[in-house]
């Protein structure tokens, strides 16, 4: 490793560059005159909070976008094409990059998806049996110790991740870039991915590790790049750099004051969580709600937030532990109980599980309790309007009409409707997960404002984010889940970014 | 996926090395034991049903089916459905007798036939692959417009084609067995090789699996979905010219309904209607569940019309059997 290390400092040539590139979106300057070189056989941490620019400098390097100005340069040479051709140049230069979401086919074997479209083949004829030889070497390159003949549908999550990344070893790649590669594994799996990462780089490959687990990227990592607001801030050497340090570069020194929040959290507890574990994202997890209070939760993607949230409202089973709300277990209650007894869940995704898109906002909204605007099952138009826009007033949202398609509304008007639904349904405890995810910055302010509101009204939420300056912003107290379990707990007004970043993101 | 269903997975990796799982055979197996059990019922009730002449009846009646089933089931494994079969045959059977009445060559005709099918499938396949129209509905659309032009033009009434010798020698059996019969097999054996040799054939399985994936790897989707409707069409074609050599005549009233059991079949095979996974040997299976309930019930004298409902509770319980097997032998291996 050291010699590779070695060679990742002396002066090789770089395998890619930015020089300079600059990238505008009407709005946001997502690049600024960013300039980078990763070495060969290096594995470069990159790190910054959600639109820092992360994605932006992948994207010019794979050649999916085009800097306004500045040039990159894979193995020495620019790319010159300056239309959909230049991704294909980016490839054949030997950049590959892993993204978050997977893209195998779950129906086919381990070989068929590592040559999938390009199988070799003798007139049209597969040639299986030196796919698969082909194949079994490639996979056991990275440690991956499978038959090529198996269905990848029987696949454990960091196999497939495994699979992925041995598919974009193929045809000798330069550089290897992978996007949150472990968010989606527990820690045991997630061994297994940082195993063939640094198989890949001793092999000579750069790698780019985008992630935020800071344990992992001590582990794997040589150097990291830090990102804020479309500009490289610096690139520290990971082994002396300390986690606050980092923290301190990734959220800038932006005056972070928490505002003082009136906590009007009553004695009365509503939930009580005990021992919960959601094998293997939650090992033991212990915490209380009060009425009236705001919670947060704060942790990195895939720290286990929507598995706590679903195991209290019923979606998820759990192993161990009790949940109690009221003071009843709910061991046995499913999610129409959990609704029932006065809880509303608002999903992380909002497009796939939050909406219906094609219906309008009266539905959307009043499809917790229909029941309260019928009469014998047959809907009243008119009550439905009256409760929809009940709800529109209260929430301020920006609607035409109670029955505009909720699909036309913007993101954060979406949400609104969203979390209008429990308002609507009565909702005592409601459970947010990333609330103001795609959400713009006035729109994120009317939801914090929303949600104090309610807690005011008596009502209680847990509100999940990723997004650690919003915290402060909105929350009595803020729990942090990491490595499967709550490791610390901050207190309004002593919320403070930076500790509650660090929290988040330091390994055992 | 869930993550502790994953995560158990993974507990239990080291039980399962082999390529060869139960669980991807265990369809098969079951429509095996299926066909075993129909044999054993049928045998001992109907009359007459073990005989040599209605075992031959039998094949004649799947190729009848199977040769379209071939090319539907790589349709919906791809993710798409064809419900256009039925007036497809009958429509090129009376394309076929009227380009005989007319002189053309026999050969040449067949030739014709055939391509007229595929270039009518091929519409179906550009409308859905370049056109976004969904291909249930393109399909329904030539469902209707080439029964309705078969029935215009021929007024209903059979188009006789007269004496043909090539095409009395299709309906003439050799060693006993129909020559529908062995174009089906024959075919069957290319579709079965394709499906799972070819890159063609695996292309269809990674389009129907995921095909943005499919897409992302350079796989051309649109071309594979245009060929896959084209071949539908050619493989309805044959049907249609074997319905000819069997009548004697081309018919704009023949194959009605026969998309149905086309898909039955299919179905009972085990191939999934949301795509991605199927298999040949699946759907040869499925076609003699289908051709044997029929035959069976026949020779039992049921009622007609009652034999619909029997039929249509067979297919039904014959796929939920199947998905509990397969349910149940995926967790047993998951463990």
């Amino acid at each position: 490793m050291t010699t590779v290390s070695e060679i990742g400092q002396a002066a090789v040539p770089a395998v890619a560059s930015l020089k300079g590139c600059t990238r505008r979106y009407p709005g946001v300057l997502a690049l600024d005159s960013a300039t980078f070189d990763v070495a060969p056989g290096e594995v470069r941490a990159l790190l910054g909070k959600n639109g820092a620019g992360k994605s932006t400098l992948i994207r010019m390097l794979t050649g999916a976008e085009i800097p306004d100005s500045g040039t990159v340069l894979i193995d020495g040479a620019e790319l010159t094409h300056t239309g959909s051709g230049r991704a294909q140049e980016s490839f054949e230069k030997g950049v590959r990059v892993v993204y978050q979401e997977l893209s195998l086919v779950p129906g086919m074997t381990l070989a068929e998806n590592l040559f999938l479209g390009r199988w070799p083949r003798k007139g049209g004829v597969i040639q299986y049996a030196a796919m698969e030889a082909e194949a079994s070497e490639a996979m056991a390159r990275l440690g991956l110790d499978l038959p090529p003949d198996r269905l990848v549908a029987g696949l454990s999550p960091a196999e497939r991740q495994l699979l992925e990344i041995a598919r974009a070893m193929l045809g000798k790649p330069k550089l290897v870039i992978l996007d949150e590669p472990t968010s989606s594994l527990a820690a045991a799996e997630a061994e297994k991915v940082m195993a063939a990462v640094t198989r890949v780089a001793a092999q000579g490959i750069a790698v780019i590790y985008v992630s935020h687990r800071m344990n992992e990227i001590r582990q794997i990592a040589h150097s990291a790049t830090i990102m804020r607001d479309g500009r490289i801030i610096d690139t520290v050497d990971v082994k002396g750099a300390d986690t606050r340090e980092i923290v301190r570069l990734m959220l800038g020194s932006e005056a972070s004051q928490a505002p003082v929040l009136e906590d009007r959290s009553l004695s009365e507890t509503v939930l009580e969580v005990k021992d919960l574990a959601v094998w293997p994202k939650l090992a033991s997890i212990s915490f209380s709600l009060k009425k009236g209070e705001v919670l947060g939760i704060a942790g990195l993607l895939g720290s286990g937030r929507t598995e706590l949230l679903q195991a209290i409202m019923g979606v998820r089973r759990f192993d161990a532990g009790d949940i109690r709300a009221d003071g009843k277990s709910v061991k046995s209650a499913g999610y129409k109980e959990m609704v029932r007894r006065g809880f509303g869940y608002t999903p992380e995704s909002r497009k796939e599980e939050g909406i219906v898109p094609l219906l309008g906002v009266d539905e959307n909204t009043l499809s917790t309790n229909f029941a309260g605007v019928s009469t014998n099952g047959v809907l009243s138009a008119s009550r439905m309007a009256e409760a929809t826009r009940k709800i529109i007033e209260r929430l301020h949202i920006k609607t035409a009409r109670t029955d505009t398609p909720i699909g036309t509304l913007s993101g954060g008007n979406q949400q609104k409707v969203v979390i209008g639904r429990w308002v609507y349904a009565g909702s005592r405890v409601m459970l947010l997960d990333e609330p103001t995810r795609g959400v713009d910055i006035e729109a994120k302010a009317q939801i914090y404002a929303i949600i104090r509101q309610l807690a005011a009204e008596g009502r209680s939420v847990i509100f999940v984010s990723s997004e650690i300056e919003e915290l402060p912003l909105v929350c009595d107290r803020v729990l942090v889940l990491r490595d499967g379990a709550l490791q610390e707990e901050f207190k309004s007004p002593n919320i403070d970014q930076d500790s509650l970043m660090a929290a988040c993101i330091t390994g055992h | 996926m869930s993550l502790d269903h994953a995560a158990k997975q993974a507990a239990s990796e080291k039980a399962k090395k082999s390529g060869f799982t139960f669980s991807q055979h265990m369809n098969e197996l079951s429509l095996f034991f299926a066909i075993a059990v129909l044999y054993v019922i049928f045998a001992s009730t109907a009359p007459g049903f073990m005989s040599f002449n209605n075992q031959v009846n039998i094949l004649r009646d799947a190729a009848t089916i199977g040769i379209a089933a071939w090319a539907v089931t790589l349709i919906i494994i791809a993710g798409e459905i064809d419900v256009s079969v039925g007036p497809m045959v009958a429509f090129i059977s009376v394309e076929l007798a009227f380009l005989l009445q007319w002189g053309v060559p026999t050969p040449a005709a067949f030739v014709l036939a055939i391509a007229l099918g595929a270039l009518l499938g091929a519409v179906s396949g550009v409308l859905r692959a370049y056109f976004d129209v969904p291909s249930f509905v393109a399909t329904l659309g030539m469902w209707s417009a080439l029964r309705g032009t078969a029935l215009f033009v021929t007024d209903a009434l059979p188009v006789s084609i007269g004496r043909n010798d090539m095409l009395d020698a299709l309906d003439r059996s050799v060693l006993g067995i129909p020559p529908a019969a062995i174009i089906m097999l024959v075919l069957f054996a290319v579709f079965a090789f394709v499906s799972r040799k070819t890159a063609f054939g695996r292309s269809v399985f990674a389009i129907g699996g995921n095909a943005h994936a499919a897409f992302l790897s350079g796989i051309r989707v649109s071309r594979i979905r245009v060929a896959l409707f084209a071949i539908g069409g050619a493989m309805a074609a044959i049907s249609g010219i074997l319905l000819v050599s069997r009548l004697g005549s081309g018919n704009a009233t023949a194959a009605n309904g026969l998309e149905f059991d086309v898909i039955a079949a299919v179905v009972v095979g085990g191939t999934a209607l949301s795509g991605g996974r199927g298999s040949m040997l699946g759907t040869l299976l499925g076609v003699l569940v289908i051709t044997l309930i029929g035959n069976g019930l026949v020779l039992l004298g049921i009622n007609p019309f009652f034999q619909q409902v029997v039929r249509g509770m067979i297919i039904v319980i014959a796929v939920l059997a199947n998905i509990q097997a397969i349910k149940r032998s995926l967790s047993r291996n998951k463990g």
